[in-house]
């Protein structure tokens, strides 16, 4: 605790200035033409939040700590209820810790280029006081998820996240294909929501029941401070099945989020939104979300070692299955969107290895060159008014700050040294490495990691040499390029700087204790560090085998190098006819069908039990509804019939009333006494 | 004197209470149907006097004293009555029930 204390209890802060711009935007956008529709406002709040956002990161680095404000008590529950004897109360609060830290930076930084990067970028678009809430709240969403305190406060701005998501995927809502990969983001990663909120209440239902209600009570539904003890007495239980069954929902919900193998097929779709979208969910929201949870999870509450594996699988494995695909693609936007889906694997790899600093370090300089790389390809698509890699090229001549923001992308993503990716890169491949002998069963994962990164050489600068080498456009019939104004360029600087030297911090002071050996986050049992961050001593980078360093460089070379060869110079290369890799080619461009297969499943499966449920509610419940309904309808009818507003025609009823009691009482009256056992 | 068996009197009651029912049902004038209301009410007063008087002391005056206390609300009755009367009278210029179904303008 020290001078810097003040600096986290403005953590809440952040968030709040994306959703100023987003009721101020949302409201009176349409009035605001003179500030591009509001986009200059949501541009000037999402600079404070960044603002804000790096003191405290910047804070948090000079003094670390776990830093909460859990002065805001969203419910609280009197007790006793179940094991609380006492009740509990959920928390909205703030949590700052190194984690959170370090992507508080990402979001803001990241958050703020691509807002002003669009206000050149979306000029000739229409609905922009809708673009621009929905950005500001995509940011609050993400802002909020990252400053969490409790997991059911993160599951609420991660379900925010989603949501945004499929607003701004579904921008060009017109589009059928646009509306479709909307809702095909919003289904897909709703699947792994669902699972993500079972782990959620598997966990809260297991240290509820493991810790008492008291020790809960205290810790609230926290995921960090003031708990540790508690956890550190779940990992010595740690193979339980129950926490087991939780760490792989946590999983699921990451897939989802996250984009990994299978929940992978919607983030190429999501490509129908704004590059700019693009670039944001990419980088620092939506997909980030996934391995922050994961991070988080690991960190907090800890992976039994069956969840680790699984986590290793499906990072490795979708490591090197997306990297795939984006080779074959035409399209320059799908492939840095499997790009994403790559690196995110090398992210989710590293955390379920048990480098969980690692993965995030990964994610920050991911977040930097991806968002780099996008808004260069946005910058592309905003000159030529295409996508398809094949109609551009040689646009290196007319546009010189894309070209080079583009180059330093791609280098940084192919894990070139000295560019950021590299040193992430490395450190999650050296961190899988060290953890081989103790767990031979990562070695395939481990080996496929190895090989995106050659796939990674090759297709991010086959796409490079597509659209910026040559002598001219390959489609004629391109308008003539030009390089955006400068609220575009201005970020393509920024992050390309970034992009160059985000992997450097790794040297320096604040960062690299992160990375450190004896890296700790506030509260937590020591025992649980052996597990989260790894029994062994993890890599802290120029002590690492630079053997593995040389292999993976050296494989990367030679991805751009096979790019050169196949694509430089303008070439364009065609696979010979009756080639066997054709096929493959087919079978890649058809993204391995499984969109096919998830739409079959789709359209057979789900479609006939949603139509046999249909024709049960339509024809058993309904008729039955409608049946009782209908006899009373005609029963009334015919009741409706005697009321004529004659007087004289109710005075006959009365009458006939009166005189049908009457004879009712004559003949039976005898009877009813009887029955009564009156005399 | 010979004693009238009260049973005639209840014979004249319900004859009454008949021509008064009739009137109800059959009339379509306004004023008919409420001289026919006013019978069929006599008949029900009737039949509390003569109750009253065979009776014997036992029964003292009550009877008597409903059947004032009737012929008082049957004069209120018609009153407001007639007064229903000329009001239909005013906004519709008939005053036959058959045509005032829907008790609104």
């Amino acid at each position: 605790m020290g001078a810097l204390d003040f600096l986290f209890g403005w953590a809440f802060l952040v968030p709040l200035f994306p959703a100023l711009a987003f009721v101020l935007v949302g409201l009176g956008g349409t009035r605001m033409k003179r500030f591009e529709w509001g986009g200059w406002v949501a541009v000037a709040l999402s600079f404070a939040a960044m603002v804000v956002g790096v003191l405290i990161g910047v804070g948090e680095m000079l003094s670390p700590g776990t830093y909460t404000d859990t002065s805001t008590v969203w419910l609280t529950v009197p007790g006793p209820v179940g094991p609380f004897p006492n009740g509990f109360s959920l928390v909205m609060g703030t949590l700052v810790d190194p984690v959170s830290a370090l992507m508080l930076i990402v979001v803001t930084v990241v958050g703020f280029l691509v807002m002003l990067y669009s206000i050149g970028y979306m000029h000739h678009d229409h609905g922009l006081p809708r673009y621009y809430a929905e950005l500001s709240l995509f940011l609050t969403a993400m802002i909020g998820l990252v400053l969490s305190d409790n997991l059911l406060e993160f599951f609420l701005f991660w379900e925010l996240v989603g949501v945004c998501s499929y607003f701004l995927i579904g921008f060009y809502y017109e589009k059928p294909s646009a509306a479709s990969a909307a809702k095909e983001a919003f289904l897909v990663t709703r699947v792994g929501d669902v699972l993500f909120l079972l782990g959620v209440f598997i966990y809260f239902a297991t240290y509820a029941l493991a810790g008492g209600g008291a020790g809960w009570a205290a810790a609230g539904f926290k995921f960090a401070s003031g708990n540790g003890p508690f956890l550190g007495s779940l990992v010595t239980g740690a193979s339980s099945p129950t926490l087991t069954v939780a760490g792989l929902m946590m999983l699921a919900g990451a897939a989802g989020k996250s984009a990994q193998f299978p929940l992978h097929v919607w983030l190429p779709d999501a490509m129908e939104g704004p590059t700019t979208v693009s670039a944001l969910i990419h980088a620092a929201t939506m997909v980030a979300a996934g391995v922050y949870l994961l991070a988080v999870t690991s960190l907090f509450l800890g992976f039994t070692p069956t969840d680790q594996l699984a986590i290793v699988a499906v990072g490795g494995f979708t490591t090197f299955f997306a990297a795939t695909m984006a080779v074959v693609q035409p399209d320059i936007k799908r492939v840095i969107a499997y790009s994403t889906i790559s690196q995110l694997g090398y992210m989710v790899l590293a955390v379920g290895a048990g480098f969980t600093m690692v993965g995030m370090f990964h994610l920050f300089t991911h977040a930097f060159f991806k968002a780099l790389l996008f808004l260069a390809a946005g910058s592309v698509i905003h000159a030529v008014g295409t996508q398809d890699l094949f109609k551009m090229g040689g646009l290196r001549k007319h546009m010189r700050v894309t070209y080079v923001a583009f180059l330093v992308g791609a280098l940084s993503l192919s894990g070139i040294p000295p560019f950021a990716g590299f040193f992430s890169k490395d450190d999650v491949l050296a961190s899988v490495y060290s953890q081989l002998g103790a767990h031979p069963a990562y070695w395939p994962f481990f080996l496929l990691a190895l090989g995106a990164v050659f796939l990674t050489g090759y297709y991010i600068f086959r796409a490079f040499f597509l659209a910026f080498h040559g002598d001219r456009p390959r489609d004629a019939a391109l308008p003539a390029a030009h390089e955006g104004p400068w609220v575009m360029r201005v970020p393509l600087v920024v992050l390309s700087a970034l992009a160059v030297l985000a992997g450097l911090f790794v040297f320096a002071p604040p960062f690299a204790h992160l990375l450190a050996p004896g890296f700790t986050v506030g509260g937590i049992a020591p025992a649980l560090q052996g597990v989260a961050l790894g029994a062994n001593v993890p890599p802290v980078y120029g002590t690492t085998d630079l053997a593995l360093s040389a292999v993976s460089v050296a494989l990367a070379g030679g991805g751009v190098l096979t790019a050169w060869r196949l694509w430089g110079n303008g070439r364009v290369y065609a696979l010979p006819e009756g080639s066997p890799a054709a096929p493959v080619r087919r079978l890649l461009l058809n993204r391995y069908y499984m969109k096919v297969g998830y739409d079959w499943i789709g359209q057979r499966a789900v479609y006939s039990v949603a139509r046999a449920a249909d024709f049960f509610e339509q024809f058993v419940i309904d008729g039955t509804i409608r049946g009782i309904e209908g006899t009373f309808a005609r029963m009334s009818d015919g009741l409706r019939r005697i009321q004529t507003g004659v007087v004289s025609d109710y005075a006959a009823y009365v009458v006939t009333g009166v005189i049908g009691l009457l004879l009712l009482l004559l003949f039976l009256g005898p009877w009813i006494v009887t029955a009564l056992g009156g005399g | 004197m010979t004693a009238i068996p009260p049973v005639d009197f209840l014979a004249l009651s319900a004859i009454l209470l008949g021509i008064g029912l009739f009137g109800i049902l059959t009339r379509r004038n306004f004023i008919l149907l409420l001289i026919s209301i006013e019978i069929a009410m006599n008949a029900a007063i009737l039949n509390f006097v003569v109750f009253a008087a065979y009776s014997g002391t036992g029964g003292g005056i009550g009877g008597q004293a409903v059947a004032v206390v009737l012929v008082g609300l049957a004069a209120t009755e018609v009153a407001v009555g007639l007064a229903i009367v000329l009001a239909l009278n005013r906004v519709r210029g008939s005053i036959n029930v058959a045509e005032a179904t829907t008790l609104r303008q």
